[in-house]
């Protein structure tokens, strides 16, 4: 075990190294790029043993990346946001053949407006894919993550491609501590994946990837995936806790942040949670009953874990660093959902922030807990709020005039 | 409420005789729904194509388990397991069969406990049309049977008709065979009940995992199981006599269908020749003829 | 196999590789050309096909191939292909795979996903030097949803979207791959298996990208009965409309000269596809530019019709 200054994206293909991929199907777009660079580096100084394949498209390189599972080696690839779209046929294709594929992809925002600071609306795009998804606050925790999902895939009850998500710029650009655990200890925790049903072998011939006519057939492949979706989520603990015995860092699908006695919280994911818990630090010390309730692991969906987390609270706000448009918040709606049959349930309020990666200021979340005390017990929930200030809006005011909008 | 279910073989015009008869219909100010059912099968395999009648407004989608009147464009889909054309006919229903036989006859063969009407409209259509595309006398038998006027019939043929066809001449030529179609026919009183419920329960799916669960094959040469050869309306025929044993047929069928028995000469797969008669065409010495499939016995093995 | 070439169509190999009971039309071109091929490349394969007709050979539970099939998507088959076979070679590298359990690995596409979609993805392949075949069953338009025009759709054909004729030629995919200068490529066509068997067995000398165009006719699509696909594929050759060549390296070589050749007007008369050049009046002039067209492009090569 050593420690090392990592960002966020070396620390990804130090998961990758460590987890002994073979093959790397890749293609460059900020801010993923850093990661097959280092990969590739790696690949040349002779310190992995791995195929580095540069391909001529996301989509490309998924569907290389998918076959190549599917095959029967171990393979890591990653994008970011347009790629991710320029990919996403085969992220449906990919999963619905049930192969191990792990998968980093970088937060950015969708174009158009094209841009490049993060937001989660092109991971959350992929949501009903079939990948599953963890969601990363911090370096090291996409190196272990990347380690986690390897597992995860590989479980043979499981079977499901997976995604680790880091925000661009805020991790991928971003350099912390890491501890960087040593090879054997990473081998005792992944061992080599040997594939059972997943390979294409001169003497066992498999046809992969085949038509299903015949609603009651496909109702019958996609709700197995669906149902292997959901059998992921105990193993996944399983999985937390293996690491634990093994690194010593403990994680689970969702993480709570002072939310014992909290009455007000505000759920979030990915690295701004750490922003949210300095706000509920602030707001403890000013006496607000403060905590934050982090979602790590979107799909499956931990719901369970969400409404033990929040039931008995008062009010919680949902910030969603996306937007559905003509919606709302993404995250908002899937929360409400898993309270909704909840004999007692806390105020749900809905907020817009960070988006194209706009920082959420300390009035903001200070204004958040503002919304939360005065709503809670209210008899109407006003729609979702995004978080704007009037100096933001005065600044575009001048961007504007000079664009020539009258 | 008149359920239809039209039974043919891609390419017959299944598709397009329900719609005759659904635009028919509708030219009598009924409530009408038609439409096709496409699987992957292509040209010649058995596809089915449905249309709803009503005088009042239709609360039904999709396809149609129990018709009251069912079509069969091909006598030889009576005996196959893939398409069914009795399958959930309602008590009383009407089954229409295109064939040269009798009603009697076909209801004796194929133990058929319905009200059948026979009419060889391939012969028709091949003496009238100068082809076996059957979409437009079958749209007329449907009518017919449904009891729609003449004029709407000849309106509808040549409604739908003008959508795919250009030749005027042609359209003609179907309005005159589909209106002797028609008339051929005589008006039926249809009375149905339904009688068959099926009693099916809502169950929970169980998990099973992913190398059970992956629509993945591990069987190889699986597509044997599939008999395509009911897809046909023509079977080859070899004349040993004349045959050289010069490879020709053999190498040039599509489907791998032709091997040599142990004398070398060819003999067909029966069970999967989709009749596409490239063999008979490129038969240098003219050896093997196209013998018009009939009735049950289109699978049966001939000639070896 | 044998290097010697074959002679005759006694000498084909009499195993079938490719099974019958698929959904296919009856009279498919692409179906015969793809027996003979896989004749030649035995059943120690891995299909890797996009999306067209041949999508639905393998329906659940069902397959006709003696090997292995993956299909990815319309875009992506070569780099389906590519992950394949670098997996394939990794796990031979790597111990886990017996060298001769080793798998050859064949992409199956139709001139939709070849000429158009799949493009991108077909020069990177060609690019990367993938060890691999390519057969691109080419019946000159979108034939599995039902023939709409594609970038293989030939001038003056009919397509459900050219219902008037299309008015540009063919996209000459031959060059656009030959200009990436594989080490093999070819011309096939169903009509001449003796041709096509003979470029696989030279193909199989060439480590790299081997690639494959037939043309195929498509009973539906061409509007011709389905008992004239072999004799139409031949008309296509005899009438030099479909040059039978092959390139190694770049360098373009004919495989078939016809001795004389017959007018392009006999093979385009038997097709419903084209059959507004004929009824109600002839189209001189359109007729007249197709033969011009097919005369200008044996002249290059120093052949007068």
């Amino acid at each position: 075990m050593k420690k090392e200054m990592l960002t966020g994206n070396t620390a990804a293909a130090w998961g990758v190294r460590l987890a002994e991929i073979d093959y790397i199907p890749a293609f460059p777009i900020t801010p993923q790029t850093e990661i097959i660079e280092t990969l590739s580096g790696w690949i040349s100084e002779g310190a992995m043993d791995a195929r580095f394949v540069t391909m001529d498209s996301e989509h490309s390189m998924v569907a290389a990346a998918g076959a190549a599972s599917a095959t029967g080696v171990r393979v890591f690839t990653a994008t970011s946001s347009q790629g991710l779209m320029y990919g996403f046929e085969m992220l449906y294709t990919v999963a619905g053949w049930r192969v191990p594929l792990v998968m980093i992809n970088v937060s950015r925002g969708l174009s158009s407006p094209i841009t490049l600071g993060p937001d989660h609306n092109d991971i959350l795009a992929a949501r009903d894919s079939g990948f599953l998804q963890i969601h990363c606050e911090n370096c090291q925790e996409v190196l272990d993550s990347v380690l986690m999902a390897y597992r995860l895939a590989e479980d043979e009850r499981v079977l499901l491609p997976v995604f680790v998500n880091l925000d661009g710029f805020y991790l991928s650009f971003t350099r912390e501590p890491v501890e960087i655990p040593d090879m054997d200890e990473v081998r005792r925790f992944l061992p080599s994946y040997k594939p059972e049903h997943a390979f294409f072998n001169a003497n066992r011939p498999m046809a992969q990837g085949v038509a299903v006519l015949g609603g009651a057939y496909y109702s019958y492949f996609k709700y197995q995936m669906h149902l292997a979706s959901q059998k992921a989520l105990d193993v996944y603990k399983e999985i937390c806790r293996d690491f634990e015995k093994e690194f010593g860092r403990k994680y689970d699908a969702i993480e709570e942040y002072r939310l014992e006695d909290a009455e007000y919280v505000l759920i979030m994911t990915n690295s701004f949670s750490t922003m949210g818990k300095a706000a509920v630090n602030r707001a403890r010390d000013q006496g607000i009953k403060a905590g934050l309730l982090r979602l790590r692991l979107l799909r499956p969906f931990p719901e369970e874990d969400i409404r033990n987390a929040i039931r008995e609270k008062k009010s919680v706000g949902v910030i969603d660093q996306n937007i559905s448009v003509g919606k709302g918040g993404i995250l908002y709606s899937e929360v409400a959902g898993c309270l909704y049959n909840e004999k007692q349930r806390p105020f749900l309020i809905s907020f817009i922030g960070g988006l194209g990666g706009k920082d959420i200021s300390p009035q903001e979340f200070e204004f958040i807990f503002g919304q939360l005390i005065k709503g809670a017990g209210a008899e109407k929930v006003e729609s979702p709020h995004l978080l704007y200030t009037q100096e933001e809006w005065e600044e575009m005011q001048k961007l504007k005039e000079i664009a020539g909008k009258e | 409420m008149l359920k239809l279910r039209f039974h043919g073989r891609g390419g017959q015009g299944a598709k397009v005789a329900s719609r005759i008869t659904g635009t028919a219909a509708f030219l009598e100010g009924c409530h009408v729904q038609d439409f096709p059912l496409y699987g992957a099968e292509r040209r010649g395999a058995p596809i089915s194509a449905f249309t709803r009648i009503s005088r009042g407004t239709i609360m039904e989608r999709g396809v149609i388990p129990n018709p009251d009147i069912t079509i069969v464009m091909d006598q030889t889909l009576l005996s196959d397991p893939q398409a069914e054309p009795l399958a959930g006919l309602k008590k009383n229903g009407v089954v229409f069969i295109n064939t040269p036989d009798s009603p009697a006859q076909v209801k004796d063969e194929y133990n058929i406990d319905a009200q059948v009407v026979t009419l060889d409209i391939t012969n028709i259509g091949l003496d009238m049309l100068g082809s076996p595309i059957i979409s437009t006398l079958a749209g007329a038998v449907a009518s017919r049977i449904v009891g729609i006027g003449e004029e709407s019939l000849k309106n509808a043929v040549e409604k739908e008709l003008s959508k795919i066809i250009t030749d005027q001449k042609l359209i003609a030529k179907n309005i005159e065979a589909a209106i002797y179609c028609f008339r051929t026919l005589e008006l039926l009183k249809i009375k149905t009940i339904q009688t068959t419920q099926r009693q099916d329960s809502v169950i929970r799916m169980p998990f099973e995992p992913a190398k059970i669960s992956t629509p993945s094959i591990n069987t190889t040469a699986s597509s044997l199981l599939k008999r395509t050869g009911n897809w046909r309306l023509f079977k080859p025929f070899w004349d040993h006599d004349v045959c050289t044993k010069c490879m020709i047929c053999v190498t040039r069928c599509p489907e791998g269908c032709i091997s040599l028995n142990e004398q070398g000469f060819p003999v067909a797969d029966y069970e999967h020749c989709k009749g596409c008669m490239i063999c008979a065409e490129e038969c240098p010495k003219k050896g093997i003829k196209a013998v018009r499939e009939s009735g049950s016995d289109s699978v049966e093995v001939m000639g070896t | 196999m044998s290097t010697e070439p074959i002679k005759s169509i006694k000498d084909l190999p009499l195993d079938e590789n490719l099974f019958p009971g698929t959904p296919a039309c009856a009279g498919c071109g692409g179906l015969l050309t793809l027996r003979h091929c896989l004749k030649m490349l035995g059943d120690k394969v891995v299909i890797v096909n996009a999306a067209g007709c041949f999508t639905l050979l393998s329906i659940y539970p069902f397959t006709p191939f003696k090997s292995s099939w993956l299909y990815t998507a319309m875009a992506c088959a070569p780099a389906g292909a590519q992950g394949v076979r670098d997996a394939l070679d990794i796990l031979i590298e790597k111990g886990k795979l017996n060298p001769g359990d080793d798998l050859k690995v064949l992409v199956l596409t139709g001139d939709g996903a070849a000429y158009d979609m799949g493009l991108s993805s077909t020069s990177g392949a060609i690019y990367r030097n993938l060890d691999f075949y390519y057969i691109c069953y080419d019946n000159e338009a979108y034939g599995n949803t039902g023939f709409q025009q594609s970038g293989a759709t030939p001038f003056a054909s009919r397509t459900k979207t050219t219902p008037i004729g299309k008015d540009f030629p063919k996209k000459d995919l031959f060059e656009i791959w030959n200009s990436h200068k594989p080490p093999y490529l070819a011309t096939i066509s169903p009509a001449y298996p003796v041709d096509l068997a003979n470029k696989f067995k030279k193909a199989e000398q060439y480590k790299g990208p081997k690639l494959f165009i037939s043309l195929t006719p498509c009973p539906p699509g061409w509007s011709t009965d389905p008992s004239h696909t072999f004799k139409l594929a031949k008309l296509a050759v005899d009438t030099g409309i479909w040059a039978l060549k092959e390139s190694v390296s770049g360098e373009v070589k004919h495989t078939f000269v016809p001795g004389k050749f017959k007018p392009v007007e006999e093979y385009l008369k038997e097709q419903g596809r084209f059959s507004h050049l004929f009824k109600p009046e002839r189209k001189e002039e359109t007729l007249g530019k197709i033969q011009e067209m097919v005369n200008e492009y044996w002249k290059q090569y120093g052949v007068l019709l």
